[in-house]
């Protein structure tokens, strides 16, 4: 009887010790994810948004113009003879009233 | 006449025991349990097929020189394949509920009540005859309550090996009933209100702080808590394998080939120990009993320390994630999410209940580590 009370008090002991053990290590961890992990976050934010801008960037370029004198070439070559063809028609037309 | 004689007594016929042919139907049970419940099949089945093999008569399997004695020395007793599961665990797992809520570690601690309070229950069986635990028995027992298995095999393999059989059927019993014995519990300790909480959306966690984690965990368990860098080391080198993104091969080989080789290994080895003289006696009943008292516990205290973070938090808590703190990772997260959406059709908690669920993997490692130093 002797021997299970001894081993109670050994088992409160040790659950005592335990817990408070548990709740320290992760409160402290609590505390490390606040602190350290949370101006790593602040720090080294994740590449993802920088990529989408990246990728605005791009197309802002291509809006702002930045495009190879050769596509402006055809683009204005098709544009001007698309206007010649244009101005032409109505000419026609107009004569084809008259 | 004289090779007849001979050829009967080489016979499994001629040699069964009556122990042998109770614990190959327990053997079949668990198959049972496996196949046609599902419950925890992966490691239930090679468990109950490592039980038949056991204890089949003159084949030998766990006698010195036998298969399943290789297995056990070589793969359990040195405390090796438990080790590897938890680093494909640590691959597998995802830290950044966690870390987006890291208040939920403390229900984590507190789902450990259970294991500590076990060690009551399993002192208090000496006074039953035929029982008798030391500390370091009942310390091994009471960790079921931190309803990890690997944890349980390891902490058993190192305090009481001769009960490590009852041990692992136990945890992994309860594992697989986790969604017959918490919802009770929970609904028991808990208000409808309550139940109907719903939780903020969870921050975005940034790959930093997911490399970071485990490294962190890591130096505070060298500074703390050596004794439980066993089972925290291995668990954050898969984890860090995960995360890094740089070694995506052996992170999918820790968390595929490589765990389910080791789970059909130490299965078979686990189901080895499970011998007619070292299963059928008062203390596995007592072991089966204290596993369910001790997940009880565990359970109960997750529940009522969400309930009372509930009342001092700023942010809304649900107590049923508080649940989730007692490991059996995903499954508690999933009854959680599940008694949720009972209550509320809107409340979706999984991903909250992620958070106290991993913490319990950490809590439940630190607690072993805490009985490892101190009784073994």
């Amino acid at each position: 009887m002797n021997n299970m009370e001894q081993q109670f008090l050994e088992a409160g002991t040790l659950m005592l010790a335990g817990m408070v053990f548990v709740f320290t290590f992760l409160t402290l961890l609590i505390i490390f994810i606040n602190t350290v992990l949370a101006k790593l976050a602040v720090k080294f934010p994740d590449p993802v948004p920088s990529i989408r801008k990246r990728s605005n960037k791009k197309n802002n370029k291509a809006v702002s113009g930045d495009i190879s004198p050769a596509i402006v070439a055809a683009i204005s070559g098709a544009v001007t003879r698309y206007r010649q063809q244009h101005s032409q028609q109505p000419s026609s037309s107009q004569e084809a009233k008259k | 006449m004289d090779s007849l004689n001979k050829l009967w007594l080489s016979t499994g016929l001629a040699n069964f025991e009556l122990g042998q042919v109770i614990m190959m139907l327990v053997g079949c049970g668990l198959l049972y349990l496996a196949i046609a419940r599902n419950f925890e099949p992966l490691l239930l089945l090679p468990m109950g097929f490592g039980a038949i093999l056991t204890n089949i008569p003159v084949a030998g399997f766990s006698e010195a020189g036998g298969f399943l004695s290789y297995v056990y020395h070589g793969g359990i007793e040195t405390g090796i394949f438990p080790l590897i599961i938890f680093m494909g665990v640590g691959a597998m797992t995802d830290f950044g509920a966690l870390i987006a809520n890291p208040k939920t570690l403390l229900l984590g601690a507190a789902a450990q009540t259970g294991i500590f309070a076990t060690l009551f229950g399993a002192i208090a069986l000496n006074a039953i005859p035929g029982i008798e635990f030391t500390l370091k028995d009942a310390s091994a027992i009471a960790i079921i309550g931190g309803a990890d298995g690997p944890t349980a095999i390891f902490l058993a393999t190192k305090l009481a090996p001769e009960l490590l059989g009852a041990i692992a059927v136990a945890a992994y019993s309860y594992m697989a009933l986790v969604p017959i014995i918490q919802p009770p519990i929970m609904r028991a300790l808990t208000t409808l209100d309550e139940r109907k909480i719903e939780m903020a959306q969870l921050r975005p966690v940034t790959k930093v702080e997911k490399v970071i984690f485990p490294l962190g965990v890591l130096l505070m368990t060298i500074f703390f808590l050596p004794a439980a860098t066993p089972l925290v080391g291995m668990f954050c080198l898969g984890n860090l394998m995960r995360e890094s993104g740089v070694v995506d091969r052996l992170s999918s080989t820790a968390q595929n080939e490589l765990i389910n080789i080791t789970t059909i290994l130490l299965g078979l080895g686990v189901g080895s120990k499970l011998s007619a003289e070292a299963f059928l006696n008062v203390e596995t009943l007592g072991i089966l009993g204290l596993g369910a008292v001790a997940f009880s516990i565990g359970t109960a205290s997750g529940v009522l320390m969400a309930k009372l973070m509930n009342k001092f938090s700023d942010v809304p808590i649900n107590p049923l994630i508080g649940a989730a703190g007692v490991s059996a990772v995903p499954m508690a997260a999933r009854v959680a999410n599940k008694v949720g959406l009972e209550a509320n059709p809107h409340n979706f908690l999984l991903m909250h209940a992620m958070g106290p669920n991993v913490a319990g993997v950490l809590g439940s490692a630190v607690a072993a580590g805490i009985l490892l130093a101190l009784v073994g």
